[in-house]
């Protein structure tokens, strides 16, 4: 089956860079304009991931959301829901403003984990770790006894990967050959109370993926090329192993105050905090 | 509806599950099915569409969100394996991952109740009270190995998420005649009229239940017997009518008592504040049960044939 309804778009690594920048600019003013807790740490995290994926990697049509052809996200890691929605309104599906100002009201769409109930945009209900990367599975079994040529992407916190489901969907992707999967992991070495080597030692950890017979990449999950290059070396969905991208990242990029920060699991902005936070991530982005 | 049971046929509720979902695999194209490793039940499907069969081995839990996964994208899943497992390993990918979303999966399995001999780790005695407590789903306890033929098909029109218990499943009795009767998913079965007492049942326990019935009539005691075979959503109206026709209840359930059947009917009486002249839950005390024969366990526990003649006496003793 040849997918001709879908594109990716055509954009360069620079226009990426810049769109990210857009998504952390954002994240930071939501974290801002709302009183309550938002997991700002895991959301830098891995907002140049979810810019790689839906401002260049994935097959989706925001004005046509149930298109079969689509390319599937599921967020595994679901606490980064922000990072999600925000990313999904860069790309077209949602607006930005509405998401600021409804964001974890009273029959709001959009809260701390994402509800396919609410939200029809986002292909899936997650949030208990452990638990998106199987449902991302049994699409992507969907998808493969259909002949389908779209994929299956999803991404999980490398302190997730201590659920035994991870592991059993891991074992089901392989042994049902589906090429079709991509599970990006956000290997950022924390948890929300320690540093995760600290308390459960994952190391080595790219070995324990291929061990289970998958394919497997390392990359800097904050650089952009590298990005953009581990989605264009990605095997055709038909292939028969499913591919995990380790993307080394870290907990708060680009906020000096919150990397590496246990502090910033998941906190509010005060109006302070937040220029001091913008000031950081726009110096950091001139370093780079 | 007069009695039209017999106990002399014997098949297995495995058997008819297999049978049906071959014949419904036909029908639908979009039916799956998967097993974490207890496939036997499974083998008609399995070799008449391999590309929607999955055994995921021993893995409850991914057999439970793969369902999902699938559910997703516009299947129908059935889930089979052994319930103690997929209704408490599995507990919370079943409700985020199924009942959550609203997905139409069935889980369906063997080892309701003190059932097989295997010890309390292989006992499925809370499921009926964990499964009923989470939103959306539907739960039915199969009391006649061709009804999981029955439920089964009408579950392919069912929008959301339904879990379906047998016993043991090798060597049911056959009570109904399916030519004769037509059931629904949420509504009670009378299986047997009665004027002096409602014995309410589900699952294995309708067997004693009817033979309790029978030899009570001959003391002149009549005690009506409702197959509650859909714990939920419960059939208030058959609860309401036989509180008013009857006044008397006695539950009879292969399940902890708490949290069973006589759970969602205390629920019913106190919602709808009926008021009962006698009211007895017959089942499994707050014990692990151990190993045992079946029928010498329910003895052991207090819900065995004499311990439900006991009760009906009782009621019909009560005032």
């Amino acid at each position: 089956m040849t997918t001709t309804t879908i594109r990716r778009p055509d954009v360069s690594v620079e226009e990426l860079e810049d769109l990210s920048y857009e998504l952390k600019v954002k994240l930071l003013k939501l974290c801002g304009s709302y009183s309550g807790s938002v997991h700002i740490g895991g959301d830098l995290s891995v907002a140049d991931m979810f810019t790689a994926l839906f401002q260049y990697g994935m097959r989706v049509d925001p004005s046509d959301i149930a298109n079969p052809e689509r390319d599937r996200f599921v967020l595994s890691k679901g606490h980064a829901a922000v990072a999600m929605y925000i990313a999904m309104s860069i790309r077209g599906f949602f607006d930005y403003d509405e998401i600021v100002r409804t964001y974890g009201q009273l029959d709001s769409a959009y809260g701390m984990h994402p509800c396919k109930v609410q939200l029809p945009g986002v292909e899936a209900s997650t949030g208990s770790l452990g638990h998106g990367m199987p449902i991302a599975t049994g699409m992507a079994l969907h998808g493969k006894q259909a002949g389908a040529d779209h994929r299956v992407f999803t991404i999980v916190g490398d302190g997730e990967t201590g659920e035994g489901s991870i592991w059993e969907a891991a074992l089901a992707a392989r042994s049902n050959e589906l090429g079709n999967l991509v599970v990006l992991v956000d290997r950022n070495h924390q948890l929300m109370t320690s540093m995760s080597e600290d308390r459960v030692v994952l190391e080595p950890y790219v070995e324990k993926w291929a061990a289970f017979g998958w394919n497997v990449m390392e990359i800097d999950g904050h650089n952009m090329s590298e990005l953009v290059g581990a989605i264009d070396a990605l095997p055709p969905a038909d292939s028969n192993r499913p591919t995990a991208i380790i993307c080394h990242t870290v907990k708060g990029k680009g906020v000096d105050f919150m990397e590496k920060n246990i502090g910033w699991h998941a906190g509010s902005l005060s109006q302070a905090d937040l220029e001091r936070a913008l000031a950081s991530l726009a110096a950091s982005r001139k370093e780079s | 509806m007069t009695e039209t049971m017999n106990f002399d046929e014997i098949i297995s509720s495995r058997s008819v599950t297999g049978q049906t979902l071959k014949e419904l695999g036909d029908q639908y194209p979009n039916l799956w099915a998967i097993t974490p490793d207890i496939g036997a039940t499974l083998v008609e499907f399995r070799e008449a569409f391999p590309d929607r069969f999955v055994d995921v081995g021993l893995s409850e839990q991914v057999s439970v969100s793969l369902a999902s996964g699938l559910a997703y994208e516009g299947n129908i899943v059935v889930v089979s394996g052994m319930l103690p497992f997929l209704s408490m390993r599995a507990l919370e990918q079943v409700r985020s991952d199924v009942c959550y979303p609203n997905l139409p999966v069935r889980i369906i399995g063997t080892h309701g109740g003190l059932q097989g001999n295997g010890g309390s780790t292989h006992y499925a005695v809370e499921d009926l009270g964990l499964m009923s407590s989470l939103v959306n789903m539907t739960v039915v306890s199969i009391s006649d190995p061709n009804m999981v033929n029955e439920v089964l098909k009408q579950s392919m029109s069912y929008p959301g998420p339904m879990y379906i218990r047998t016993g043991v499943g090798k060597k049911d009795t056959v009570v109904y005649d399916f030519e004769q009767r037509q059931i629904q998913i949420g509504k009670a079965i009378v299986a047997r009229e009665g004027e002096d007492i409602t014995l309410f049942t589900h699952g294995e326990m309708l067997v004693q239940s009817i033979q309790a019935a029978r030899q009570l009539e001959k003391e002149g005691i009549s005690v009506r017997v409702v197959d509650m075979f859909t714990i939920k959503p419960i059939d208030v109206e058959m609860i309401r009518r036989c509180a008013t026709e009857t006044g008397k209840f006695v539950v009879l359930e292969d399940h902890l008592k708490m949290s069973g059947l006589a759970q969602a009917i205390s629920n019913v009486l106190a919602d709808e504040g009926i008021h009962l002249n006698f009211f007895k839950r017959l089942g499994i005390p707050q014990v692990y049960a151990g190993f045992g024969e079946d029928e010498d366990l329910r003895n052991k526990h207090g819900y065995g044939m004499q311990d439900t003649l006991v009760a009906l006496r009782e009621a019909a003793a009560a005032h």
